[in-house]
């Protein structure tokens, strides 16, 4: 079991009272899980994909990553996890204008202190797996919006994280980019890593083998394909 | 990628605003070193100047040379001095107001130096009058005189020409009968300012145009000591404590207290300034591109980046826009200098060879560790800033925005 | 540097002198010449003559209003007579003298007169350094002057307002602090121009999208133009109030410093005028050149992320 989530909820205070964004979830996510979370607008799948992803502390409950409660972890500790255990793929792409794809995908590499090889190598490597060799010396703005994600999701698994988490990683594209990028994540999966998306396109969440209903913070019922 | 190296990255993405901060920085940290330079310039070149011809000890009946009453027995008061065992050597110095004639008829202001040394019996010691021969040579007797570049320019006089002057020996209201003596030499005048004309000679000389009239008093009394300064100005003050004799160092100290320590005052103020107006100004540019960059600093955060990471890549940015700013400074600040120290340099009565924006290592010294500290404290809002992100509020918020 | 001999001299000396004359004669003494040649010995005798001294002597010296001191010009302090104490005043701050204690003694002319006249000299066959002159009617200074210079060869007359050649030295240090103000200028020019770059082009996509809907580039610059001088105007009044603060701290600082009533600082309306009236259309300017650069592109690659 990669994540157990027992009663976990967040509430954020706010001038005009507290708000129950996530309600007394619980969650498991094993290897090679392929989990869709859907629901209308603020109904808190974002912000349960940020406790997920441990962005985020839960209020109460608790959230075990890999066997160990995330809310003890120190920042640094947190922030280690995310980088070797986790990816993280935004709907806003994020990747780095002023870095080229080679080195937007080299980041994680680097900070995890891995040797200049064995960066060049992995970069490479992803690079191909996501089929943009050839433009792995553009710029952001020189790429198309399904090029960038498929750049993001390269660097998401840059230190091959047992977890992926995707935040309506098709929100920004067309139908056929967004078609390109399912596949491409269902070969993610398929590879080996644990998926979690939250999306709204149905067609997406249809390829999940779980998808969950979030109303109102909770989860209102579980469909198992 | 290293920190640096990231910094680097995110300054060239947007050249033209990184150019601004970078010149900016240049402008201010110029200003910056040029107020270093001048806090303790003056007092460096006053002692460099005082040290240069060999005379150790200053002796007046004031507190300054030339501010203040005559030693009125000046001529006896040398011999005194000059017979102390730890004295080498005593110059005499007379000044006087004098015009020159010309033949368009304006006449010419000039300060006519009237020297004459003693020496203790048997120092050999040749005298070594108060200007540097630059053409010709020095004033021999009495009907002799060295006159400076400028006078030289002005009444059209060379070595071996004659000048007619009437000087103002005992006050400004005499009117003696013009002098006519010959021009030996053309000097420089160390102590003289760029707008005073000055004219060099013997004693006698001086006596001689005066028409005798003059005394035995005297201006100053330049000692040389056999070796310490210290010792040999207090045997000068035991054996005459009417006067008041001074060391080089002494003078320089007197000087930083009266009016050179204005500068010393208003370059620590413009100091003070210049870095508060720079921190102030690259905290503003920092925490702008901070700004701009939270859905970037989040998602790195997100991503994996530790809190550490991120701040040291507002922290690096920070170091190579002071940093690359604070090099061009160098050259832009001594360019500069030499401009403000001609603007000063035209202050009446400042010796020609004195500036007042003086090179020294420890200026620069201090110039590169406020040039740190401008870097360091200008990133402390912004990197708190990052430090403190809430990744998953800002993410959100860039998905709203 | 020598010091002021042609300073307007203490105006209080006239009733103090008891005199009904129009024009006010005032001694103003070689300030080296008297403190050198001073000394001062607390003494009790009969009603000498009044004195007045700086309250800088009074604090170094120890004396107070009342006090008996005797004054010789002799170091050695041959011919001493004594004066009392009527009175310590603050002494006009001269510029000229920062850095020097005025430790300086004002007596009646003819006190003075008797103190330094040599031994067998003359009386009447004194001279003094200079005569200040208040005139009934003050612009009549250059006539007044013309007619003395006329009636007296060898005497000297000038209005008050053209004894600026003793102010060379501020002439310069106007220059250095010009020159200093410009760098300053040039500085915050740049800085100014880098921070509008960076805010117009966090407004990129507004702008952008009213390209888009049809506002023409004028019509956005007139828009950007009007609000770089508000920003300006606003940041003009804050450098001024913080300036007016500034001055207060600087002259304090100095005025303690040099023990002087000497202002060193001070914010006039034409230093405020001149301020603002660079301050404002250099804000203004620096926001519009910093938008034309955004402007010239097109509404669709503004709002292109």
């Amino acid at each position: 079991m990669i994540v157990d989530a027992q009663n976990v909820s967040r509430v954020f205070a706010m001038p005009a009272g507290p708000v129950v964004a996530v309600r007394d979830v619980t969650l498991q996510i094993n290897q090679r899980d392929h989990i869709a979370i859907r629901g209308p607008s603020g109904c808190g799948k974002s912000t349960l994909l940020h406790m997920l992803g441990c962005v985020d502390a839960p209020t109460t409950g608790t959230l075990l990553f890999g066997g160990e409660n995330v809310s003890r972890l120190s920042d640094a500790k947190r922030s280690r996890l995310r980088l070797r255990q986790i990816g993280f793929v935004f709907q806003r792409f994020f990747l780095l204008p002023m870095l080229t794809a080679r080195e937007n995908v080299e980041l994680p590499l680097s900070e995890a202190g891995a040797g200049k090889s064995e960066r060049q190598k992995r970069t490479s490597e992803l690079l191909a797996y996501v089929g943009l060799s050839a433009r792995a010396d553009h710029r952001p703005s020189q790429l198309s919006g399904g090029e960038m994600q498929r750049v993001a999701i390269a660097r998401a698994l840059a230190n091959q994280p047992q977890l992926l988490l995707a935040d309506e990683p098709t929100g920004e594209l067309d139908v056929a980019t967004g078609q390109q990028i399912a596949e491409l994540l269902d070969r993610v999966n398929a590879d080996g890593t644990a998926l979690v998306i939250v999306t709204h396109d149905q067609e997406l969440a249809g390829r999940a083998r779980r998808v969950l209903m979030m109303r109102d913070g909770t989860i209102e019922h579980e469909v198992t394909t | 990628m290293n920190a640096l190296g990231f910094a680097w990255r995110s300054l060239v993405r947007q050249p033209a605003r990184a150019a601004l901060g970078i010149l900016g920085v240049a402008a201010v940290g110029a200003l910056l070193f040029d107020m270093l330079l001048l806090s303790q310039g003056l007092i460096t070149s006053m002692r460099d100047l005082l040290d240069r011809y060999g005379w150790d000890i200053r002796v007046v009946a004031g507190e300054l040379p030339r501010q203040g009453p005559r030693i009125r027995d000046g001529v006896t008061a040398s011999e005194t001095i000059a017979m102390l065992p730890s004295v080498s050597g005593v110059l005499l110095v007379r000044v006087a107001d004098a015009k020159i004639d010309r033949p368009s008829g304006t006449a010419l202001n000039a300060s006519f130096q009237g020297v004459d040394v003693r020496t203790s019996a048997g120092t050999g010691v040749a005298r070594r009058p108060p200007w540097t021969i630059l053409r010709g040579r020095d004033a021999a007797g009495p009907g002799e005189v060295v006159i400076s570049e400028s006078i030289a320019s002005q009444a059209h006089l060379a070595p071996g020409a004659s000048l007619m002057l009437r000087p103002s020996c005992v006050s400004e209201h005499e009117a003696l009968p013009p002098t006519t003596m010959r021009v030996s030499g053309i000097a420089e005048f160390p102590f003289a300012s760029e707008t005073e004309d000055t004219i060099g000679g013997s004693f006698a000389a001086l006596r001689n145009a005066c028409s005798g009239n003059v005394g035995d008093e005297v201006d100053v009394l330049l000692v040389t000591s056999r070796s310490d300064a210290d010792v040999t100005a207090a045997a000068i003050r035991a054996a005459r404590p009417d006067l008041n004799a001074m060391t080089n160092d002494d003078v320089v100290g007197r000087l930083q207290q009266t009016g050179f320590s204005y500068f010393r005052q208003i370059s620590t103020v413009l100091t003070a300034v210049t870095v508060s107006f720079a921190v102030l100004l690259i905290t503003v540019l920092l925490t702008v591109s901070v700004n701009q960059r939270l859905g970037e600093i989040a998602a790195l955060r997100a991503l994996g980046f530790s809190r550490m990471r991120v701040v040291k890549d507002v922290l690096s940015e920070s170091a190579l826009i002071v940093g690359i700013g604070g090099l061009l400074s160098l050259p832009l600040g001594l360019l500069l200098a030499t401009g403000l120290d001609d603007i000063l340099k035209g202050m009446p009565g400042i010796p020609a060879e004195l500036h007042f924006f003086v090179f020294e290592r420890g200026a620069l010294a201090i110039h590169l560790s406020l040039l740190l500290a401008t870097a360091l404290i200008a990133a402390l809002y912004p990197m708190r800033i990052v430090s403190s992100l809430p990744i998953a509020a800002t993410l959100r918020d860039e998905v709203i925005g | 540097m020598k010091g002021f001999t042609g300073f307007k001299g203490f105006r209080g000396f006239r009733g103090f002198a008891g005199s009904g004359l129009f024009v006010a004669l005032v001694l103003v003494l070689s300030v080296e010449a008297s403190t050198q040649s001073v000394r001062l010995k607390p003494d009790t005798t009969s009603t000498p003559p009044d004195i007045l001294i700086t309250r800088q002597l009074a604090e170094s010296e120890h004396l107070s209003v009342g006090s008996v001191v005797t004054i010789a010009i002799d170091p050695a302090g041959d011919r001493a007579r004594e004066f009392r104490i009527a009175g310590i005043y603050e002494p006009t701050p001269n510029p000229s003298r920062l850095g020097v204690v005025p430790r300086e003694v004002r007596l009646h002319l003819p006190d003075l007169l008797d103190l330094t006249r040599p031994t067998g000299g003359v009386p009447g066959t004194e001279y003094v350094s200079s005569i200040n002159v208040a005139l009934t009617d003050p612009n009549d200074a250059a006539a007044f002057a013309n007619d003395v210079n006329a009636r007296m060869p060898g005497v000297v007359a000038l209005p008050s307002s053209q004894a600026a050649g003793s102010a060379g030295p501020f002439r310069v240090l106007e220059r250095f602090h010009l020159a200093i103000a410009v760098v300053t200028i040039i500085a915050a020019t740049v800085f100014l121009l880098a921070l509008t770059i960076m805010l117009v082009d966090e407004r990129r996509q507004t702008v952008g999208v009213l390209r888009l809907i049809g506002l023409p580039v004028r019509r956005i610059l007139i828009q950007i133009f009007i609000e770089g001088v508000i920003v300006a105007a606003a940041g003009a009044a804050f450098g001024l109030l913080l300036a007016v603060a500034s001055e207060r701290l600087i002259n304090g600082f100095f005025q303690w410093k040099y023990d002087t009533a000497l202002v060193f600082v001070r914010i006039t309306r034409d230093v405020a005028v001149t301020c603002t009236s660079i301050a404002v259309p250099l804000g203004a300017a620096a926001t519009v050149v910093a938008s034309w650069a955004l402007l010239r592109r097109s509404g669709l690659r503004l709002v292109r992320r």
